[in-house]
């Protein structure tokens, strides 16, 4: 199992004002398989997705990853875990706005020490039909544009694993569309495991399982 | 290392050539850095042209001086050994044209002078200083109104105007004059019949060593045959230290208050590193997306910080180095030379050191805290912020504090003063920051007002993310600087405008012969309505030791000893002196004959640690001396009598030959006629107006006031670097409120009132703030230090607090301006 999760639970604030969003979570994902969490919004998918891709640490229970134990690591191990094992890829983009597109992607790259960041991250652009705006900014490529760059710096490195949280909530239904004919034609491409948190039924129907989350639990898991 | 690469790398991405975002810490570092490199390298620069220019300040490569006697024989011949010797002779004079008499400090030089550089006289003049001709200064021929050729009478002789000196080369070395000079022969000098055994006049020799010999030897060598003879010496490195020893000091003060204004640019860079990594927080937490430890981002920001800190320092040296040629212009005689245009890099290092210990104290952290943001932060909208503990961030401010700290003593000339100006600077702020955080909380608890605009304004003092804190602290120490230094300068000037003549004496006579005093009473008491005349016999010496130390041995004066310098008057009474009480010890019998005993000043008693008792000894006219400290008395100084430091009993130098000095109470508008009365009578005695004296002291408190303000203006400057910096941090917050309103239908003219009221509220608790701050510090050092009476302008001190607050209001006012302008529509969808 590339992933592992055991009775994961989550809890944010303090005394009254606390708020258990995860109540038990138990997951064991494969490797190279694709996943959706699927549900509403507020049923706690992406803070699942957070706790499995290493940005926040569970209140409670145990999640292993790729080999390593996520609950013994402290926020700096964790970044150093994710470094060419994990790729995400968020609903907002957040590309880096003082960067171009290439040195957004080669980032992830320079951060695992990788010598050759800058010619794979412009492989990658070409990958996803972006070579002709390497040298762009954020600001100047549209909302489709900047998702597919998104992409790249999460494939670029080659990771085992990539999260995707609501990769096109923010696009039009026709560029969401060929956003995820991109992701999952690369995840096949590289063959990384992908999880896929969403709320629509149809695009979850493109990953190989779906695990339906209610209220901070796994309510259904089903293989296509 | 490779971390600091990749940091570096990913930092220069993001590094805008146009230092968006850094622009507060630029030019708050730029103007604080600025002022201390232009403060630091004036001081120095004076300083080096001062050492520079030393043998012409002093009139040759060493001096002799000696009061009310000339060189023996001996003395000179070991004089005219070390090298080309000059003689001259000062004493205090008056000049007289008729009805019209003016005090004036005579000079009586020999061939030889000047020894270095040239005595310059109007129109170039070639002029022989014979018995018969006197040179005047363009002061005195003005005071007289005459001109080359006119005649006047200096003592009972009759000199020609031969010329006016438009430069004396060796003024600055001959330190501070009551009156202008004028310049005659020694023959000259003879015939004036001034110079008498007891008169007090200094004999000067000014010696040319021949090329490549040692001032300080040549000193040493003399002064080893001639140990107990009283003679001060001086060498061309050090010759006006009164002058040096003031720039210093005055120097060293203004460097402080410098410092102040640069810890209110500190925090200025504070929180613009803040705004500019809180507008940074969505790209650190998707380089931790990526991979980014907290290492790493600190890294990126810390290079960030550095080189736009670098650039500021830099900036803030240059401009600093290129403010000192406009300084000396626009001070003109102000300074006593006018230093030419020198890079000085010690004042710049220190300037520098001190820009990035306090860039470190204060962007420590905030660069600490974003290497903090998590990143789950991006899945939270950001919020998701983490309070850094203050183990963290405080042995970062505390060590750069302790550095500034030791900075500021280790380079201090006076480190007991400057611990002290420190601790009151540090004891403001505090004082500033609590009632920032006072203001804040207090907004916070006021009930919810109905009017919205009202509500919305109180609300701009404490929403998150509000800088009114800071806003106290930072615009705060600039106003109570300025208020503190108005109320100072003001009740000084009135102290001594309108308290020190009714207790001073309207008129000084110095050289009155003793046996003369009674006629000299009765002319007085002939013309003047109840006169109060009082007379003491004045002398000049200096102490050579004290209990068993040598003076000549000490290393460096001890604190407050300020007696050791030089000569001293030195006075005898049978009685206390009025002004004077005896703190310890007795007073000596009326008709006292035992052994020699001496009233020493308690001040100086506790700075020599003298007990009763102890030996102390002096020269007097070239002869050691020895007598028992007999007693202490504290001086009451502000009466502007003469108090002496020392008071022997009569048989201790009654002998030695002596004038009297007297000082005369008159009723307002006596004193022409007193002095029209005395000088045909008294050819020799002098007769000084307190009146001019007291105006020769307001004009140096007046250019010291300007001096410090100037200083002082840079901490107003860095205030309002953090207020503009304040008002574009909160920018975005504003325009959402503005916009926000106007759709709902407010005008432009309510939306600008919800940001005037707001800084009505800032500007007036800062008013009160800085009023009960500034009133309270300058009562203190008036009252408690200067022991002046409390006598402040209020008009002057309010009117600096208007204009301090309405530039404050006006300030945020004109910041606002921009948010009027967004049109709502536009603005909702950028929102």
């Amino acid at each position: 199992m590339v992933i592992s999760a055991r009775d994961v639970t989550l809890t944010l604030g303090a005394s009254t004002a606390a708020t258990t969003i995860l109540k038990g979570i138990d997951l064991d994902i494969a490797r190279g398989t694709s996943v959706a969490l699927l549900g509403p919004s507020g049923s706690g998918k992406s803070s699942l997705m957070a706790i499995l891709s290493g940005l926040e640490q569970a209140s409670g229970g145990r999640v292993q990853v790729a080999g390593l134990d996520f609950g013994t690591l402290d926020e700096d191990a964790l970044s150093r875990a994710r470094r060419g094992r994990i790729g995400i890829v968020l609903q907002a983009f957040h590309l880096l706005p003082t960067m171009t597109a290439l040195e957004n992607v080669a980032v992830p790259m320079e951060l695992a020490g990788m010598p050759d960041a800058f010619v794979r991250a412009e492989a990658e652009l070409g990958a996803v039909g972006l070579s002709h705006r390497i040298g762009h900014y954020p600001t100047q490529l549209s909302g489709g544009e900047q998702q597919r760059v998104a992409i790249a710096r999460a494939l670029g490195p080659r990771p085992d694993i990539v999260f995707a949280d609501e990769p096109t909530g923010n696009l039009d239904a026709t560029t969401g569309a060929s956003i995820m004919d991109l992701l999952f034609d690369r995840r096949a491409a590289t063959g990384a495991t992908l999880i896929v948190i969403t709320h629509d039924p149809a695009l979850a129907a493109r990953c190989d399982r779906i695990v339906e989350i209610g209220d901070g639990r796994i309510v259904s898991d089903r293989l296509r | 290392m490779n971390d600091w690469r990749l940091a570096w790398r990913l930092a220069r991405r993001e590094l805008d050539l146009r230092f968006r975002g850094l622009r507060l810490l630029l030019a708050c570092l730029f103007l604080g850095v600025g002022a201390l490199a232009a403060i630091g390298s004036l001081t120095r620069a004076i300083d080096t042209e001062l050492a520079s220019r030393g043998s012409a300040i002093l009139g040759g490569d060493v001096e002799f001086a000696a009061s009310q006697r000339a060189a023996t024989p001996a003395e000179r011949a070991a004089m005219a050994r070390l090298g080309t010797v000059s003689e001259t002779v000062r004493m205090q004079g008056m000049a007289v044209r008729g009805t019209d008499s003016v005090p004036i400090e005579l000079k009586g030089v020999d061939r030889a002078y000047p020894l270095y550089g040239t005595l310059a006289l109007r129109g170039d003049v070639a002029t022989v200083l014979d018995a018969n001709t006197v040179l005047i200064v363009p002061a005195l021929a003005d005071r007289l109104g005459i001109a080359r050729g006119a005649q006047l009478k200096l003592g009972t002789a009759t000199f020609t105007v031969g010329g006016i000196v438009t430069g004396e080369p060796d003024r600055l070395g001959e330190g501070f004059t009551l009156g202008p000079v004028a310049i005659v022969s020694l023959a000259g000098i003879a015939r004036t019949g001034l110079v008498q055994p007891g008169s007090l006049y200094e004999s000067k020799y000014r010696v040319r060593l021949p090329t490549g010999a040692s001032p300080t030897s040549a000193v040493d060598r003399f002064k080893a045959a001639f140990a107990t003879a009283g003679w001060e010496t001086k060498t061309r490195d050090r010759a006006a230290p009164g002058a040096e020893r003031f720039v210093d000091r005055m120097g060293q003060f203004l460097l402080l208050v410098g410092l102040s204004a640069l810890v209110i640019a500190g925090i200025g860079v504070g929180n613009g590193v803040s705004s500019y990594l809180a507008a940074r927080r969505g790209s650190i937490a998707a380089l931790k997306v990526l991979g980014a430890t907290s290492g790493i981002i600190a890294r990126i920001y810390v290079l960030q910080v550095a080189v736009v800190a670098a650039i500021g320092i830099a900036a803030g040296l240059v401009a600093g180095v290129l403010t000192v040629p406009l300084i000396v212009w626009l001070a003109g005689d102000v300074l006593p030379v006018a230093p030419r245009f020198t890079l000085q890099l010690a004042p710049l290092a220190l300037a520098a050191a001190y820009g990035m210990l306090i860039a470190l104290a204060f962007t420590a952290p905030p660069l600490i805290e974003a290497g903090r943001i998590p990143a789950a932060g991006l899945l939270r909208g950001v919020a998701g912020e983490r309070r850094v503990p203050l183990r963290k961030t405080l042995p970062w401010v505390l060590g750069a504090g302790a550095a500034i700290v030791a900075l500021a003593l280790l380079t201090a000339e006076q480190p007991a003063l400057s611990a002290g100006f420190l601790a009151a600077v540090t004891g403001v702020l505090a004082l500033l920051a609590v009632f920032g955080w006072a203001v804040r909380r207090s907004a916070a608890l006021l009930p919810r007002s109905r009017r919205p605009l009202l509500r919305l304004a109180i609300a701009g003092l404490h929403r998150p993310g509000a800088r009114t804190g800071t806003l106290v602290v930072a615009l705060g120490l600039g106003l109570t600087l300025f208020v503190l230094l108005a109320a100072i300068r003001t009740s000084i000037d009135a102290h001594i405008e309108r308290t020190v003549p009714q207790r001073a004496p309207a008129l000084f006579a110095l050289d009155v012969p003793p046996d003369r005093e009674a006629d000299f009473r009765r002319t007085i008491e002939g013309i003047a309505i109840h006169p109060v005349i009082r007379t003491v016999p004045a002398m000049r010496g200096t102490i050579t030791g004290y209990g068993t130390t040598r003076v000549a041995d000490l290393k460096a004066l001890p604190e407050g000893a300020w007696a050791l310098r030089g000569e001293r008057g030195l006075t005898y009474s049978a009685t206390l002196p009025e002004g004077s009480e005896l703190t310890a010890g007795r007073w000596w019998p009326r008709n006292y004959r035992g052994p020699p005993l001496v009233s020493i000043d308690e001040r100086l008693a506790k700075a020599l640690d003298l007990k009763i008792g102890d030996p102390l000894s002096y020269t007097l006219l070239g002869v050691e001396r020895i007598a028992r400290i007999a007693s202490f008395r504290r001086i009451s100084w502000d009466t502007l009598g003469f108090n002496f430091v020392m008071v022997f009993s009569p048989n201790a130098i009654e002998d030695a030959p002596h004038n009297l000095a007297a000082t005369i109470d008159l009723a307002p508008g006596e004193e022409t006629m007193v002095m029209r009365a005395l000088l045909p009578r008294f050819p020799s005695v002098s007769v000084i107006e307190v009146r001019g004296v007291l105006g020769q002291v307001r004009a140096i408190v007046s250019q010291m006031a300007t001096a410090i303000t100037a200083a002082a203006s840079v901490a107003i400057l860095a205030g309002i670097a953090v207020l503009i910096g304040a008002i574009a941090a909160a920018r975005e917050a504003r325009t959402y409120d503005g916009v926000i309103l106007r759709t709902l239908g407010a005008t432009r003219r309510q939306v600008l009132a919800v940001q005037a009221l707001e800084y009505a509220f800032l500007s007036i608790v800062l008013s009160l703030l800085a009023l009960a701050l500034g009133l309270g510090g300058a009562w203190y050092v008036v009252t408690q230090l200067f022991s002046f009476q409390w006598l402040p302008d209020y008009a002057a001190v309010a009117a600096t607090l208007i204009g301090g607050a309405g530039l404050t209001m006006a300030i945020g006012l004109i910041g606002a301006w921009p948010i009027l302008g967004a049109r709502p529509a536009q603005a909702l969808r950028q929102l």
